[in-house]
This record gives C-alpha cells, sequence and structure tokens, in this order.
C-alpha cells in the first residue's frame, strides 16, 4: 500500500571506533542512557513524527539487533500495513549480491522494498546519534521548497567543522556546495547524516551511482555531489538542539554524562517526546542500608549497596557495599564487588569487577589518559588493576594490572 | 504444558483499604513499586506456560481493563485464546451489588467455561501477592491423582476473620475447612485451586441449580469427605491486604532482601504494563537509603525506607521516609513525608509536612493536592 514517507535506517555499520562495546554487536545495539540503545533515538523520533514504515538495514553483528527490534511493538511499529522491516543484504537469481558496498548501496538493494510502499519522500536516517527531532517538520519543509534533497544541519564551531560534511548554503537555505571535512570550511553548517529525498530522483541517481564502477556508493561521497552538480535544488534544514554522534568511546560516555545535566539540552522525561525502549521485565531497583546514591541514573532490577556517584547504572547492576564508581556507565548485568573502585570506565554487559579491583582512574596529567572500557563478560580479577584508557577484551587475572 | 487453563476472579475490593480501593477493586491496588496485585498471579499463570486465562470482573473494574489491555505485557495477546475479560453480561444480579461467590460469578460465565480448550482448570484471585509455582503444583495434582488442590500455606497472613483453614488427616489430605473463624487453626488457605474442567462444570452446574453461591462453604464443607482434596503447601512469600497498615507491612516486606528474592525471583518473573520510563535521576545532593525505587523518577531529596512508584518526585530538600508513594506522586521542595501512604498523582505542596505511625499510616486519596 503507498505511503507517504518511509524511514530508512542505516543500521549495518560496525562501529569500529567503539571497540570493544562492538565486538558483539553493531553499533546502533549498543546500550545508552539506561534503559536504551542508540537505535531507540531514531525509532522513536519517527514514531514521534507520525511515520509508521522503518526499513533497518543490517550487516555487521546482526542478531542482536534483530532480537531487540522483533515486531517492532515497543516503538508501535507492529502494524499489519508498514511497521518495522529488517533488511539485511540477499542474493539474487543467478549468484548475484554483494554486502552493502555503501550507504547508498545499501538503500540502492532494497529499491524493491521502497518499491512496494511507492512513497512520495524517504527520509535515510543513521543509527549512531543521539537526537530528538520532529522529522515531519523536515518533510514539511521540504514539500514547501519542492528541493529534491533536504539536508539536516547543525551549527558548529569553525573548530569543529573540519571533521564534518560542512554544507554551503545561499541565505535562502539552497545548498550550492558541499566539502567533506575541509580544512578551511567557508561555513559552519554542519551535516547530520539525516537526509530526505524525493523518492523518484533519489531513485535515478541512485541506480546512475550504481553504475559508476569508480563510486563508492556513499551518500555523502557520491549521491550528494551528483546531486549538487547535477544542478538538483538541495536544501538545508537548520535544526538546533541536542546532537550527539556516539561513535567513539569518548563521545559515547560524553553522551551519557549529558543526561546527568540539567542544561544539556537532552531531556528524556519530557512526556511529549518519549524515548521507547524495549524493556526487560525486572523490579524497581533497591538501595542498600548504607547506600550512597548521587548525581546517577539507576535503573530496575538494579541494587546499589555501595557508593554510587556521577554515574549511569542500567538494569540488573550490583554494587556491592564498600564498592565505589564515580564517572562511570555500567551497562546491564554488571556487577562492582565490595571494597572495588571504577572511575571513569565503560563496563559493559555482565563484566564483573571482583573485590578490591580497581577499574580505570580520574583524569591526570598524563597525555595518554582516558576512559577505561572492559567488554560483556570480562571479569577483573581480586585485587587487580585496569588502567585508564585500557580496553580490557579478555579476563585479568586477580592482583594483576592491565 | 498447555493443558491447564487459567482463571482469574478480580472482583473483590476490601472496604478496610479505605483511600486506596475507593477509585478501584482490590486486583488493581498497586504494590512493590510497579506492580498491580492482580499481576502476580496472572504472572504466575503465564509463567506455567498457561496461554488461555479468563478474567472474571464485576465492578469498578475500569482501571483493571486500563492496566490489563489486551493482554501483551503477559504474553496473552493471542489470536487464539490469550486473556479474555469476562464482565458480568450474563448476570442478572441476585445479590445488588457484587457477586456473593465464586460459584455465582462462574454461573455467570457458564458458557464460557464450556468452550475452555483444556482439560485442567485453575482457579485464583487475583488480590494476593505470591510468586507460585503453578507448574509444579499442577504437576502434583496430576501425580495425586487428586479431585481437587488446593493451595495453602503454614505462614499466617491474613486476617482469621477474613480467611479460611484447612487441617489435614494422616495421609496428608484435607479433612477439615474452617472459614473466617476467630483465630486460625492448621493451614491457611489461599483460596487457589486445580481440578479438570469436567469436574469444575459439574460443579457449577450443581451450584447454579441449587443456589449455591459459595464453593467454599456449598461445595468443599459439605463434600469433604466424598472428594480427594490435597493441599500443596506453599512456603515461601505471601501477602494479602486486609487493611492500610496491612498494605503498609506488607510493603515495607519487600525491603527485605529474602522477601524480594522469593516474590522476585528470576525464573518466574513478574510482569506488568510496561510504561517505557526513562531510568530514575538522582541529582547532585539526593539521599537514598534502604528504598525501592521504580524507573522515571527524578529525585533531588531524601528518600529512606520507603517504596516509590514509577514516576515519582522528591524535590530538593524534601524528606520521604517510612513511605509508600505511587505512581506520579510529587513532593515538593522542603515537604516532609512519615509514616504515609500517597496514592497514584497526588501532589505534596512546599514545606507540608505530614506524619502517621507505623500502627497507623496516613493514607493519602488519588488526585489529592496537600
Amino acid at each position: 500500500m503507498k505511503k507517504e514517507v518511509v524511514a530508512m535506517l542505516l543500521a549495518g555499520g560496525q562501529g569500529s571506533r567503539l571497540y570493544a562495546l562492538t565486538s558483539h554487536v553493531a553499533k546502533p545495539a549498543v546500550p545508552f542512557g539506561g534503559k536504551y540503545r542508540i537505535i531507540d533515538f531514531p525509532l522513536s523520533n519517527c514514531v514521534n513524527s507520525g511515520i509508521d514504515t522503518v526499513g533497518v538495514l543490517t550487516q555487521y553483528r546482526p542478531l542482536e539487533l534483530n532480537s531487540y527490534i522483533g515486531n517492532g511493538q515497543p516503538w508501535d511499529l507492529d502494524r499489519s500495513d508498514g511497521g518495522v522491516h529488517i533488511l539485511p543484504p540477499y542474493m539474487r537469481e543467478g549468484d548475484q549480491g554483494t554486502w552493502y558496498k555503501g550507504t547508498a548501496n545499501a538503500i540502492y538493494q532494497n529499491i524493491g522494498f521502497l518499491d512496494l510502499y511507492d512513497p512520495d519522500y524517504v527520509v535515510i536516517l543513521s543509527g549512531d546519534h543521539i537526537y530528538k527531532m520532529d522529522y515531519s517538520d523536515m518533510v514539511a519543509q521540504h514539500k514547501k521548497t519542492e528541493a529534491a534533497c533536504t539536508i539536516s544541519v547543525l551549527e558548529v564551531t569553525l573548530e569543529e567543522a573540519t571533521r564534518f560534511g560542512i554544507m554551503n548554503a545561499h541565505p535562502d537555505g539552497q545548498v550550492y556546495e558541499f566539502e567533506e571535512k575541509p580544512k578551511h570550511p567557508k561555513s559552519t553548517l554542519a551535516s547530520m547524516g539525516i537526509y530526505v529525498f524525493t523518492w523518484s530522483k533519489l531513485r535515478e541517481y541512485l541506480i546512475a551511482d550504481e553504475a559508476d564502477p569508480n563510486s563508492s556508493n556513499d551518500f555523502g561521497k557520491n549521491i550528494i555531489p551528483n546531486m549538487l552538480a547535477a544542478g538538483e535544488k538541495l536544501m538545508t534544514y537548520r535544526f538546533s538542539g541536542y546532537w550527539k554522534d556516539v561513535g567513539t568511546i569518548d563521545s559515547l560516555w560524553d553522551a551519557n554524562m549529558d543526561l546527568l545535566a540539567p542544561r544539556s539540552g537532552i531531556n528524556l522525561y519530557d512526556p511529549s517526546w518519549p524515548i521507547y525502549a524495549r524493556s526487560p521485565i525486572k523490579p524497581p531497583h533497591i538501595t542498600g542500608p548504607n547506600a550512597v546514591v548521587s548525581h546517577s541514573l539507576v535503573t530496575g532490577g538494579s541494587q546499589v549497596d555501595g557508593r554510587v556517584e556521577n554515574s549511569v547504572l542500567f538494569h540488573s547492576v550490583t554494587v556491592e557495599e564498600g564498592a565505589h564508581v564515580e564517572y562511570s556507565i555500567l551497562m546491564p548485568g554488571a556487577v562492582v564487588k565490595a571494597g572495588a573502585t571504577v572511575s571513569y570506565a565503560i563496563v559493559a554487559e555482565n563484566a564483573v569487577v571482583e573485590a578490591d579491583a580497581r577499574v580505570g582512574a580520574p583524569p591526570n596529567a598524563d597525555p595518554k589518559w582516558g576512559i577505561a572500557v572492559v567488554a560483556s563478560g570480562v571479569t577483573i580479577g581480586e585485587k587487580a588493576t585496569v588502567s585508564p584508557s585500557a580496553m580490557i577484551r579478555t579476563d585479568v587475572k586477580g592482583g594483576e594490572q592491565a | 504444558m498447555n493443558d491447564l487453563h487459567g482463571i482469574l476472579f478480580a472482583y473483590r475490593s476490601n472496604s478496610n483499604l479505605g483511600e486506596l480501593t475507593r477509585p478501584r477493586n482490590t486486583c488493581s491496588l498497586p504494590f512493590g513499586g510497579r506492580y498491580r496485585l492482580v499481576d502476580f498471579m496472572l504472572s504466575n499463570y503465564v509463567n506455567a506456560g498457561i496461554t488461555d486465562v479468563g478474567l472474571i470482573v464485576h465492578e469498578s473494574y475500569q482501571s483493571l481493563l486500563d492496566h490489563v489491555g489486551s493482554g501483551k505485557d503477559w504474553e496473552l495477546s493471542r489470536k487464539h485464546g490469550g486473556l479474555r475479560i469476562l464482565p458480568p453480561f450474563g448476570y442478572v444480579g441476585k445479590g445488588g451489588g457484587e457477586y456473593r461467590g465464586s460459584m455465582e460469578a462462574l454461573s455467570g460465565v457458564y458458557s464460557y467455561l464450556q468452550n475452555i480448550r483444556q482439560d485442567y482448570v485453575i482457579l485464583a484471585w487475583g488480590d494476593v501477592a505470591v510468586n507460585l509455582p503453578v507448574a509444579q503444583i499442577f504437576q502434583q495434582h496430576l501425580d495425586t491423582g487428586s479431585d481437587i488442590t488446593l493451595v495453602c500455606t503454614p505462614n499466617y497472613c491474613g486476617t482469621s476473620g477474613n480467611c479460611e483453614y484447612v487441617t489435614l488427616d494422616q495421609n496428608g489430605q484435607v479433612n477439615d475447612l474452617a472459614i473466617h473463624p476467630s483465630t486460625g487453626v492448621g493451614l491457611e488457605s489461599l483460596e487457589v485451586y486445580i481440578m479438570s474442567k469436567d469436574r469444575l462444570l459439574e460443579i457449577v452446574e450443581y451450584c447454579t441449580t441449587h443456589n449455591i453461591y459459595s464453593f467454599s462453604r456449598g461445595v468443599l464443607q459439605p463434600h469433604l469427605h466424598e472428594l480427594k482434596i490435597m493441599p500443596y503447601i506453599h512456603q515461601g512469600y505471601v501477602a494479602r491486604f486486609p487493611s492500610v497498615s496491612g498494605y503498609f507491612n506488607n510493603s515495607m516486606d519487600l525491603l527485605k532482601p529474602e522477601v524480594r528474592a522469593d516474590l522476585f525471583n528470576p525464573d518466574r518473573p513478574i510482569r506488568t504494563k510496561d510504561q517505557s520510563n526513562p531510568s530514575t535521576y538522582y541529582g547532585p545532593d539526593a539521599v537514598s537509603r534502604q528504598s525501592l525505587v521504580a524507573d522515571g523518577c527524578y529525585i533531588e531529596g531524601e528518600v529512606e525506607n520507603s517504596i516509590l512508584f514509577r514516576g515519582v518526585t522528591v524535590e530538593a530538600g524534601a524528606k520521604v521516609s517510612n513511605s509508600v508513594l505511587m505512581q506520579g506522586t510529587v513532593v515538593k521542595a522542603g515537604a516532609s513525608l512519615s509514616y504515609v501512604i500517597a496514592d497514584k498523582s497526588v501532589k505534596i505542596n512546599e514545606n507540608r509536612s505530614l506524619m502517621g505511625h507505623s500502627t497507623y499510616p496516613l493514607a493519602i486519596a488519588k488526585d489529592s493536592i496537600v
């Protein structure tokens, strides 16, 4: 059945800059903010924007992501007409078929899916940003300006601009030039990787791009420059509000900490724009008789008997009496035993920090200082030490230093 | 295990619960930070693999309907079977109010009972907080070849004037049933029964035609020695809700680790309506000790020895101790609460000070502003 708008969510990336956190899951499935996974943000934005048909393009380590999304019920995307669809790469007759070669190729390979819904507009999203945005407002502007493509942009500093795709635009918002990570930026309007395309236009460009053997089949590198070169109308859509790329350990840690700062601009308690998640069945969390919990997020099924400060605790986390957790992220099922200290660290799912162990340390003068990461399922033995910025993928024996 | 059908009685209201049950019947009383009482027995059924459940309701069941919805949070939203809510459509009120007894309730839904797909039926009340191993109870029923299995507990949890007690003979079979005695003797019955569908239909038919409306008085007592009634003795935690102070004490029980381990046994999780709340936020000066706190709370003040339901706000400088704050309660800056039960969406304004006593906690009605 025809849909006016279909969203396509690119969720196939490995997120290699999240290192051990994405060794078992795709980046969009990485836990975030106590209750969520990164993909909950674009998915909830879709539903809140009235988009009821979403294709999720998966490729790298899809199992956990697939089971998380399931039938889409937590996002009200379990629908008989539309709803959420997982779209992996697939084989075609005559042994034809490849992995997704790039962001544009991923959409190209699913032209058939989009044609099922025959949409007027396609919204392209990625699964690695934390933000709240009303896509329907962006689509409305796209329609009004009769653009072929509308690109959501954010004002950044001149210094940051060198790390983004920068849109140089006329005062009316029409883009005349696109520069990927320019050394000398001419403007500070950074692309957020959110596009609205008129589907009939995008379809043509995808087919032409696929025919070009030298193309890297990427929206930023190929499709957008090609459309510009051909004189299509590209418009910017100005977004102001909280937006964070969580593609690195530091930015993931930062974004979690932002949830503790009421003035950071991200508010998860606003009932008008809820972020939905698939929640496990857990009782309320418990604070013990000597617990100290301050400036932190704590989630169902957790038990805090120790001291927790400036931290984000996911569900089913245990912090034993005498343990101290500060400026850290404890993902679902993490255990910090008596006398252990976790400081400026990310402890992934079901990892165990045994008694009197020490993980991470507060910032110091050492230029190599950074957030320590303990991968999922890893055990840090009794009295072991994990240095700041260490990336621990295998068990550390008691008393050892890693 | 799919040969067991669940019937859940959810119409009993208890006037001794005062302000707490004015807007709802006892089965939809909030308990344990995020649950309604009906969640416990409903989850017990589902955790035993029961796929078809009939929920018998009568009066003031709107809040219950809101809560269970299609049953999807209990995996009971099915194309075939699943949750069926049974309002008193077919009932021509002889009692002029709620059903006079469970047999009257069952005769009101007789055609539903006839269409049950399973050979066995479990019947229970939705106003008890307990984590029952229903699969195990059913297995015992089959193994002993009983006519009726009755679940009971050695740990008295109700008030004797409202409870039923059984005593056993030397074969472990039930040989006496006392209804509402002044003091309890033997084991306290949880009024949970398993029997075959055929026997249930036979009993309901007999009761309908003989104007018998109470199962215990009209069926169990007169036929005690003709029927093989075996007890299943549940050793775990059971909470009943006879009064406001009983409700308060049961809530405080949840602060004991052994009670939580039993009631929230992770192998048999208690399910409830999902609300997509964010995690609970604790502010820089927050204090939270010895408390059970659900998701979605915003705590900047002090909380001690208390139960906080989803979405409760405790502003900076507010103090909450020995209290139960239901969903959406707001405690404004500088207010102080002790031995208080605040029903849903109560607002306690700045610097108010409210104090009950452990034997007489202060219950504040839903939506009140203090």
